[in-house]
């Protein structure tokens, strides 16, 4: 839930997630934008599902893929920019 | 950014720039690296450029940190070389260190002549029967979605553990708008009140620092939030998600859960330096060893703040001045007598502060309180390892010897999550000797191999 209380953002852009398109809002993180979809955000070899855990660069749960690229970031450190396409698993 | 620096701070919290401000003018040339963006350390994780947050961490207890964040802001002859991760280090050829820094668009190496680790520290990771399940989240976790992203992850969300910061943070949920379903505490009250009592002297004179959690419990009280003592989460239950956390007196519905169980250094890089590391605080983990000014057992590595015990972001800030005065000492720009003058002041702010963080650390001490963990809990989130494949190799071999038989440890995280459990596993397997826990690699933090095989 973004909070609306006494927080002004920008105009929102949009960003690609696995397939699916999602509003971001200048400055967020890519996990911002990810939470306010699913606290999913990929699946073990066993099929379980997993979220984020630390948002603090720490645990390296949040790994995604920025396409084309192949870079694979955490997406709690990098910010969401207009047009990115992500990964996730 | 320079190539090579005088000094290199690893941090931008109240430590880190409290070290640069104290060394500011001197003309050294000084970076301070940080993964986030913007400087203020988790405890000022500040909101991006682009939000407006009206009236942003406003509380008494914060004044003087914000004042310091905004003077390391404005401060000329620093470089901020925010949004980067410290790979590791290692000592440059003849002088000083080469750091492996990571950024978006690759590696580079920073050269420096004296390194400062002002890392901080991290939630300590306590699983528990359905921790895995997406929307399990640290404590601070939460909080750093709150005061920097500006979400709430959750439409209805349990804190549970040991810590009084979870009423903070929950208090700050309430505040945002979200909807808090209850704060548990594995503890009883009365315990919790008598170890306050025992302290009271200290706790008197440190009244400001217990202000907010005052303020919080009133504010929860208000919004109807459950506080609830002796009541420990035993499982979290979900198909593919949180759905509730069941406790030791009843089930509770939530989509998002915190878990605060206290805080550990974060010891990657003194450790990978091959610094002199002591047993944390009751949480558990490494704290790097230092003298007086702040010096490690390497040459020419300084280590202040958190990564030298938890105690609080306004000890990290005493720390800061001290290290940095004593670091001044270091490069012969002043004597050690004009150094100790310098730093009376938040040698004595500091001891005051020290008195209050092990009151504090006294009443949030997690021994004891852990939750059970079953054959199938995952120990290790990075390799999924559940504690049935750990438990018949505690037979007396080391955490290293555990790792390489069970992977556990061998993930993206290096073993930052799941040492500590698996030390304690080893503890009440009967291991008597000490364990120094997983000899620390490179990278301290995910890289992709062709960025370090084709640097910037």
């Amino acid at each position: 839930m973004r909070i609306e209380r006494r927080v002004e953002r920008q105009a929102p852009f949009s960003i690609i997630v696995e397939g699916e398109t999602l509003p971001a809002y200048p400055g967020e993180t890519i996990a911002a934008v990810l939470i306010e979809r699913s606290p999913t955000i990929g699946r073990t070899a066993s099929g379980a599902a997993r979220g984020m855990f630390c948002n603090m660069g720490t645990c390296s749960l949040c790994m995604v893929t920025l396409l084309p690229e192949g870079r694979r970031v955490r997406a709690c450190l990098t910010p969401a920019e207009p047009g990115l396409e992500i990964g996730l698993g | 950014m320079a190539e090579r620096y005088d000094l290199v701070i690893v941090g931008g919290g109240p430590a880190g720039q409290a070290a640069a401000l104290a060394l500011e003018g001197n003309g050294l040339a000084i970076g301070v690296i940080d993964e986030q963006l913007r400087p203020g350390g988790q405890i000022l994780r500040q909101p991006p450029r682009e939000f407006s947050v009206a009236s942003w961490m406003t509380g008494k207890v914060y004044a003087p940190l914000l004042k310091q964040l905004r003077q390391f802001e404005a401060a000329t002859g620093i470089d901020w070389l925010g949004g980067r991760s410290v790979l590791g280090l290692a000592p440059d050829a003849g002088h000083g260190f080469a750091l492996t820094v990571s950024g978006r668009d690759g590696v580079e190496t920073i050269r420096a002549s004296r390194v400062l680790l002002a890392t901080g520290c991290q939630d300590l990771a306590v699983p528990l029967p359905g921790w895995t399940l997406p929307g399990v989240y640290t404590a601070g976790g939460i909080q750093a979605f709150v005061k920097s992203q500006q979400i709430v992850p959750g439409n209805r969300i349990v804190m549970a553990g040991t810590h009084p910061l979870q009423l903070l943070i929950a208090a700050q949920i309430v505040a945002s708008g979200g909807t808090v379903a209850a704060v548990l505490f594995a503890q009883k009250r009365r315990t919790m009140m008598r170890q306050l009592a025992g302290h009271a002297l200290k706790a008197a004179r440190e009244a400001s620092a217990l202000l907010p959690a005052g303020a919080a419990m009133a504010l929860l009280q208000r919004h109807r939030v459950p506080v609830r003592y002796g009541e420990s989460p035993v499982a979290i239950l979900g198909k593919d998600r949180v759905e509730s956390l069941r406790s030791t007196e009843r089930e509770i519905a939530c989509d998002a859960i915190g878990l605060c169980y206290g805080f550990v250094p974060q010891s990657a890089l003194p450790r990978m330096a091959g610094a002199d590391m002591i047993a944390g605080s009751r949480a558990g983990g490494w704290s790097t060893e230092c003298d007086a000014w702040f010096r490690t057992s390497v040459a020419g590595l300084y280590a202040a703040g958190e990564t030298t015990g938890v105690a609080g972001a306004a000890a990290a800030r005493t720390a800061g001045t001290i290290a940095g005065t004593g670091i001044a000492i270091d490069f012969g720009l002043v004597s050690e007598e004009e150094a100790t003058s310098r730093v009376s002041h938040a040698r004595s702010e500091r001891a005051r502060h020290l008195e209050f963080a092990d009151l504090l650390d006294t009443i949030a001490d997690p021994s004891g309180h852990f939750p059970r963990i079953e054959a199938e809990t995952i120990v290790c989130r990075c390799e999924d390892v559940p504690s049935a494949t750990i438990t018949p190799l505690l037979d007396g071999r080391s955490a290293n010897a555990v790792k390489l038989a069970s992977r556990c440890g061998m993930g993206l995280c290096q073993g930052r999550n799941c040492e500590p459990t698996l030390l304690r596993l080893l503890a009440g397997s009967g291991r008597t000797d000490e364990d120094n826990g997983f000899t620390a690699r490179f990278p301290a933090r995910p890289v992709m191999l062709g960025d370090l095989a084709a640097p910037k």
